[in-house]
């Protein structure tokens, strides 16, 4: 199938240059080079979709798609993921009160407790996620809400934010740090987990709240106005605290002044817009054992304490809790697995109808006369 | 003189001892009638074709890059929040996908001109209109829809319960945005190189420059450096690295181009072998006796006459 170039004979004998009428001078002929650019003759590769070529790729697709649609099926089958709605629907939900008796002036949060069972351990870490359901982080208004130099620092942009971050710009007369609706909506319910072992204690599990965020994120994108090291309060004190906040930036995380301030990394996580209006965020992890014989969360009673922050009811969202192990390629994802099976039996049922095709009614054409 | 050229589709006039008046008002001019004859059956006859080819993937890449947001709109209120990331629209139709179906529009041929001469009833299909009509518009059209849809709809089942291998979720904007945009890039490039019928070294150029273009300045754009320069305008700081790196991903984007592309290829290969035109059965004699010729000794490169 490969071609060379073709011999273009040239037709044209021995022709006078054309003589432009009435011009004085020399005579150029008017004839196009003979390069092969120009005549069009350049060489190429001519493909050309034979039996040959396009029944094993079928084939071939079909035989590698199966196989990894099968690997990725059964990775996924093995990941452990529990998940727990506490948004408070029904009555008999333990956070129905919370989610009734909201109201924005609160300050002492109201907090409930629910209680879920694991049935089977999970072993190595796990992952502690917050999942909402019809929060439209992807509204365009809401998306370009923000202000990134102010969250990279920048002492002007501090204290004069963008204007597309109103009307959560000022408050009090004084900028808004940080700025924009998507700050403003700061995701601030309290998750706290506890084992109920069978002897009837209760045992608080260690939840590790670094390492949640992109590192790029964490190091580069967001920085604190007035570097490292410095007394934040102090930096922030023209500014006022969005207004849907109960603290102020400075104090999500006075323990740690590495998370404390824009570098928070709850705060850097609900940043990161998700694309679509259900979506999880990483909350917390929970690291194993330093022994790797004990699963790091056994099967058993559990509960779940919230402090419940949130107002979701208005929009009809929904909150909820999930738990899940990891492995190379990421949480339980059924979807991938069983799209590469299909398509790889789709591919190959292709290449097999073709192949009935071509060889019952496939033409032999090609090697008849060409009529004319 | 004027009027009937004016009249025509085209007009081509003949330069000679009479003047050069025809020549003026003419859309082609040459100065031996008999070079009517290559005018009409080799260089119009390969205009028709690149020109329809063209078009149909221009209508094509274009449908499949807009109507994303068509079905993205559904699942963000309705806002007109675009699903790619704000330079790669800008960047989409200037610089990653022009030069490709430029040179299919400059290069391509599907017979060569000795047989594109001595076979006249290859110039059938541009006086019945065969090969860009209303029926070939709709299905260009048809197949864009269909590779928007497959476009939004892989990335949006893996990504929205996908994470990381190190947790972190991976239905984030800006990953969504990612994945799309290069999913788009590498099906709308497959698709014309199955357009692209002659490959001269310039289309080689052009379509794997534009791929490699692409990567350079999704990598270039979302690094640092332009970052802490224009914290503003390039906030995609880090997407590329964290994205492009994680196997679902990829496998994603596999998976979108085989489903955009296997019915593609599963029709193509139908239309040859059942219902073939007559310049594909000359375009595969010509390459079969091409083959032939090869063992004989190198089928050499004519040395045009001077």
């Amino acid at each position: 199938m490969m071609a060379s170039s073709y011999n273009a004979k040239d037709e044209d004998g021995h022709h006078p240059g054309s003589v432009s009428s009435g011009g004085p001078g020399a005579v150029k002929s008017k004839k196009p080079d003979n390069t092969a650019f120009k005549q069009q003759r350049l060489p190429a590769w001519q493909p050309i979709l034979t039996a040959g070529t396009v029944l094993p790729a079928f084939f071939m697709i079909g035989l590698i798609f199966i196989p990894i649609g099968i690997g990725l099926l059964v990775t996924s089958n093995n990941i452990k993921e529990f998940e727990v709605d506490y948004t408070g629907v029904d009555m008999s939900s333990p956070c129905f009160n919370c989610a009734q008796n909201y109201s924005w002036n609160s300050t002492s949060g109201c907090t409930c407790s629910v209680p879920f069972t694991l049935d089977q351990p999970f072993e190595s870490n796990v992952f502690m996620y917050y999942g909402l359901s019809n929060f439209y982080q992807n509204h365009r208004r809401y998306v370009k809400s923000r202000d990134d130099s102010q969250l990279n620092g920048d002492k002007s942009s501090l204290l004069n934010p963008s204007k597309e971050c109103e009307p959560y710009r000022t408050s009090d007369k004084k900028p808004i740090a940080p700025c924009g609706a998507i700050a403003n909506s700061l995701f601030n319910d309290t998750l706290e987990l506890f084992y109920n072992h069978p002897n009837g204690s209760r045992i608080a599990i260690n939840l590790v709240k670094t390492g949640i965020a992109w590192w790029t994120d964490k190091h580069v994108k967001f920085r604190n106005p007035g570097g490292i090291n410095n007394n934040l309060s102090v930096v922030f004190q023209d500014t006022s605290k969005p207004v849907n906040w109960h603290k102020a930036v400075y104090e999500l995380d006075p323990s740690d002044p590495d998370n404390n301030g824009f570098i928070n990394e709850d705060f850097i996580v609900w940043m990161r817009t998700a694309a679509l209006p259900t979506f999880r965020k990483l909350y917390r992890i929970i690291q194993k054992k330093k022994d790797n014989m004990t699963p790091t969360l056994p099967p058993g009673n559990y509960s779940l304490d919230v402090t419940y922050n949130y107002p979701v009811r208005s929009f009809d969202g929904r909150k909820r809790m999930i738990l899940s192990t990891i492995s190379w390629m990421g949480g339980k994802n059924p979807f991938l697995g069983i799209a590469y099976i299909t398509v790889g039996s789709v591919c190959f049922f292709l290449g097999v109808v073709l192949l009935i095709i071509h060889h019952k009614y496939g033409n032999r054409n090609n090697n008849a006369d060409i009529p004319n | 003189c004027f009027s009937s050229s004016a009249a025509a589709h085209i007009g081509v006039g003949i330069s000679g001892q009479e003047g050069i008046q025809a020549v003026l008002a003419s859309d082609y001019s040459f100065s031996q009638f008999r070079f009517l004859q290559r005018l009409l059956l080799v260089h119009g006859r390969w205009s028709y074709l690149r020109m329809c080819r063209f078009l149909c993937y221009f209508f094509y890449k274009n449908f499949a890059f807009t109507m994303v947001h068509f079905w993205f709109g559904f699942f963000c209120g309705f806002s007109a929040q675009t699903v790619y990331d704000q330079y790669f629209i800008t960047l989409y139709n200037i610089v990653y996908t022009s030069l490709p179906v430029l040179a299919m529009g400059l290069f391509d041929q599907d017979v060569p001109e000795q047989r594109s001469l001595e076979y006249p009833k290859l110039y059938e299909p541009g006086q019945l209109n065969l090969l860009f009509n209303k029926r070939e518009f709709f299905i260009c059209i048809a197949q864009g829809i269909y590779t928007s849809v497959v476009l939004f709809f892989i990335p949006y089942g893996v990504l929205s319960h996908a994470t990381q291998s190190n947790g972190v979720p991976l239905a984030d904007y800006q990953t969504f945005a990612v994945t799309t945009a290069t999913a788009l890039v590498i099906v709308v490039s497959v698709q014309i190189a199955l357009d692209t019928g002659y490959w001269t070294a310039i289309n080689h150029f052009f379509i794997w420059g534009s791929l490699g273009t692409y990567f350079t300045i999704l990598f270039a754009m979302h690094s640092s450096i332009l970052f802490n320069i224009f914290p503003k305008q390039f906030h995609f700081l880090g997407s590329a690295h964290n994205t492009l790196g994680q196997p679902v991903v990829w496998l994603t984007i596999a998976l979108a181009t085989v489903i955009c592309i296997a019915p593609v290829l599963a029709f193509r290969f139908l239309k040859l072998d059942l219902k073939p035109q007559l310049s594909d059965t000359v375009r595969y004699t010509q390459l079969v006796l091409q083959k032939k010729q090869k063992p004989c000794g190198r089928v050499g490169r004519g040395v045009g006459g001077g």
